[in-house]
């Protein structure tokens, strides 16, 4: 029941919206309002999981399940897509599309969220493939939102490189299957992960490695793990900012999560070491891309584009980290996922008020809107890992787990290059932030809508960096349970 | 006795299919990618019934059906509609020339074989001599996504890909379970139709199908 409640809304929406032509405002606000629902659905799901329930499962087959790591991805899935539905554009009277580009945004948009709920809420690891590979086609749609050369471009290259990459994901899933199959002969469930989690530890290793890395680099595709990026900034920076806030936020938590998913199976069939060599390897690499592309950025949506591959990095060493670091990681997830999805709806309010995405052309920001300035730098702030945001704490655990592991020197360069972030990322903001205003920019907010509930996810993020709150240790301790056993 | 016949039939469907993507390496026009992705599908589902057959499995019939469908009529009939509508465009000079992109295609199915050796170790299945053959193709697959210049001849080599996923799906597994394999088709039908809005919005903006123009996006 619950999975319905989860699913349904938004395959409702995209429903609602397709069929409604030309666009109409209600459209917009019931689709919002429907998200809601979805997100009751997952909240009822992490309440489940905290009182430690048996994960609930739904379908033929037990096709899904929801157990705490669903659950955490589920909320986040939820929270960013309810934000974004209630910030799309088309809800209010102004909005810089027309009906026509209004209609397909909303179809898409909703779908593109169904897809990530049903990647996350699936069992069965072929499915959450086949949802994963549906959140490219649906996302891929609505980067040319606007027909320009370099919207044409970002997603072209988008839908081709994630493609690819995703198909080489299930090339690794048809792999492991192959592997079960071997074993114990075939089964309809062979594909659920509890099953495949039981049969991992008499799995072969050397077709579980080699699984593995195809899985690795294709899901890492997806996730953006650097040097399989390339895709992930063009797209950023062109696709709608909404959207942009949904990709960068949810679909790369939800990418993540499948590397999660297949690397507790090729753990307990290789143990840990090779899994975490490698995550290590990519993680450090991620890091060191993104801190040298972010010094000679110009365009500030790229820029969080590059900020994104370096989480995503920061995530990956984690997850290589241990229990601990694994603990670590994740928090560092729910962070991220409010931190970075709040600086693209504020980009999106900065790029229409200044009519450009480029650093150079954005100055006297704070004086020209003093709300969205201000949200801006805070966020951007706390982005970076200061105080008293949740990301200082995830960032100090997960060095802290680095520590203990004894890798000193590849903490050391870690902390390199995140001071190198760090600069550059204060550098920007300065010329962005000050400096004479631009003379033909008016000054005023957008809309005191487009700001309000990004208020929201600031106090949340505060919230996250002063205190732990009972209910989410509790669930973070489930997770480390099941992604990291000592 | 019947092992051996399936082992031999398997092995030459799986050549057979290698063979059809390796052609897209010598051929110049589109409509010759369409036709030789036509005949690689074709026995591509020719060898699902095989294996269907052999491995007394009838879900493989209803894939061998679908995929037939979709690969060797639906599919083709847009790319040939896609063409007419956007004009003939040959692929003049790829990245690679042809005596290069045939060497590394040959370099790439030795490091299938090499790579696949602890796979195919393990496997008792009469089919165990394709899978080499298949992980070959999805790196020739790959190889004509990153070396063709034509958005069109990008796509074609994406269908190549997928294929030689189902190419070792059906030898090394028999065939995943049927209800992910119809999802796999519904994302490559949904995937191929959004890939074509997005060559035709390619050849309306930039006026030309090569990917060579798309290099606004830097840094």
């Amino acid at each position: 029941m619950n999975f319905i409640l989860l699913l349904a809304p938004s395959l409702f929406a995209a429903l609602l919206a397709f069929v409604v032509r030309p666009y109409r405002a209600f459209v917009g606000w019931v689709n919002a309002l429907l998200s809601l629902v979805s997100l009751g659905a997952a909240l009822q799901f992490a309440g489940q999981a905290i009182a430690e329930y048996e994960a609930p499962t739904f379908g033929p087959s037990e096709m899904f399940r929801a157990d705490s790591l669903s659950a955490l991805l589920m909320v986040c899935v939820t929270a960013v897509a309810t934000l974004t539905l209630f910030l799309s554009p088309g809800l209010t009277a102004e909005s810089p599309y027309n009906p026509r580009q209004l209609r397909r945004y909303h179809y898409a948009i909703n779908l593109f969220i169904a897809a990530m709920l049903a990647a996350v809420a699936a069992n069965n690891v072929g499915i959450m493939w086949i949802a994963m590979e549906a959140t490219t086609i649906f996302s891929a749609f609505i980067i040319p939102l606007t027909l320009t050369p370099a919207s044409v471009e970002a997603s072209w290259k988008y839908m081709l490189i994630s493609s690819v990459g995703i198909a080489l994901a299930f090339t690794g899933t048809v792999l492991g299957y192959f592997d079960f199959v071997t074993l114990s002969g075939r089964a309809e469930n062979a594909l659920n992960w509890p099953v495949l989690l039981a049969t991992a530890p008499s799995l072969h290793p050397e077709v579980m490695r080699l699984a593995f890395v195809f899985i690795l680099i294709g899901y890492g595709t997806k996730a953006g793990i650097a040097p399989m990026h390339t895709w992930k900034p063009d797209a950023y920076g062109e696709a709608p900012a909404t959207l942009g806030a949904l990709m960068s936020s949810a679909l790369f938590a939800v990418a993540m999560y499948a590397i999660i998913r297949w690397k507790v199976v090729a753990d307990a069939a290789l143990n840990h070491g090779f899994t975490d060599t490698l995550m290590l390897a990519l993680g450090l690499f991620s890091l060191a891309i993104a801190a040298f592309s972010l010094v000679i950025q110009r365009n500030y949506k790229r820029m969080l584009a590059y900020s994104s591959i370096e989480h995503t990095g920061l995530i990956c060493c984690g997850l290589a980290l241990g229990p601990l670091g694994a603990f670590a990681a994740m928090l560092h997830l729910v962070n991220h996922t409010a931190a970075k999805s709040t600086m693209f709806f504020l980009a999106g309010n900065i790029e229409r008020k200044y009519g450009s995405p480029l650093i150079e052309n954005v100055r006297g920001l704070i004086k020209i809107m003093p709300w969205t300035g201000a949200l801006f730098a805070a966020t951007l702030l706390m982005l970076i890992g200061l105080p008293p945001g949740g990301i200082f704490i995830s960032e100090f655990a997960l060095f802290r787990a680095g520590f203990r592991l004894d890798h000193p020197w590849l903490m050391g360069l870690a902390l390199a290059l995140l001071t190198i972030v760090f600069i550059s990322f204060v550098s920007h903001l300065n010329k962005m932030l000050y400096g004479a205003p631009n003379e033909n920019v008016a000054k005023g907010e957008v809309s005191a809508w487009q700001i309000a509930p990004l208020f929201l996810s600031l106090a949340l993020l505060v919230t996250l960096g002063l205190i732990q709150p009972a209910p989410l240790t509790t669930l973070l301790n489930q997770i480390v349970a099941i992604v990291a056993r000592p | 006795m019947n092992d051996a016949l399936f082992s031999q039939l398997s092995t030459l469907g799986a050549s057979l299919v290698l063979l059809f993507g390796i052609a897209l390496l010598w051929r110049r026009s589109l409509h010759s990618y369409v036709v030789a992705f036509q005949w690689q599908s074709t026995v591509l589902s020719l060898l699902f019934i095989v294996v269907g057959y052999f491995g007394n499995d009838h879900d493989l019939y209803v894939v061998a059906v679908v995929l037939f469908a979709l690969k060797v009529l639906i599919i083709p009939r847009y790319l040939q509609r896609l063409q007419a509508r956007i004009g003939i465009e040959r692929e003049v000079l790829p990245y690679v020339n042809v005596a290069t992109s045939l060497i590394i295609a040959g370099l790439l199915v030795l490091l299938a074989y090499a790579i696949m050796r602890p796979v195919v170790s393990i496997s008792a299945l009469p089919t165990r001599a394709g899978l080499p053959l298949a992980i070959g193709l999805i790196f020739v697959g790959l190889f004509v996504v990153i070396t063709r210049k034509k958005a069109l001849t990008q796509v074609v080599g994406f269908l190549v890909l997928e294929n030689g996923i189902a190419l070792l799906a059906v030898l090394g597994t028999y065939g995943i379970p049927l209800i992910v394999e119809l999802g796999v088709f519904l994302d490559v039908l949904m995937g191929f139709l959004v890939m074509q809005v997005f060559v035709y919005q390619i050849k309306t903006t930039f006026d030309s199908m090569d990917v060579d123009r798309l290099s606004q996006l830097k840094g």
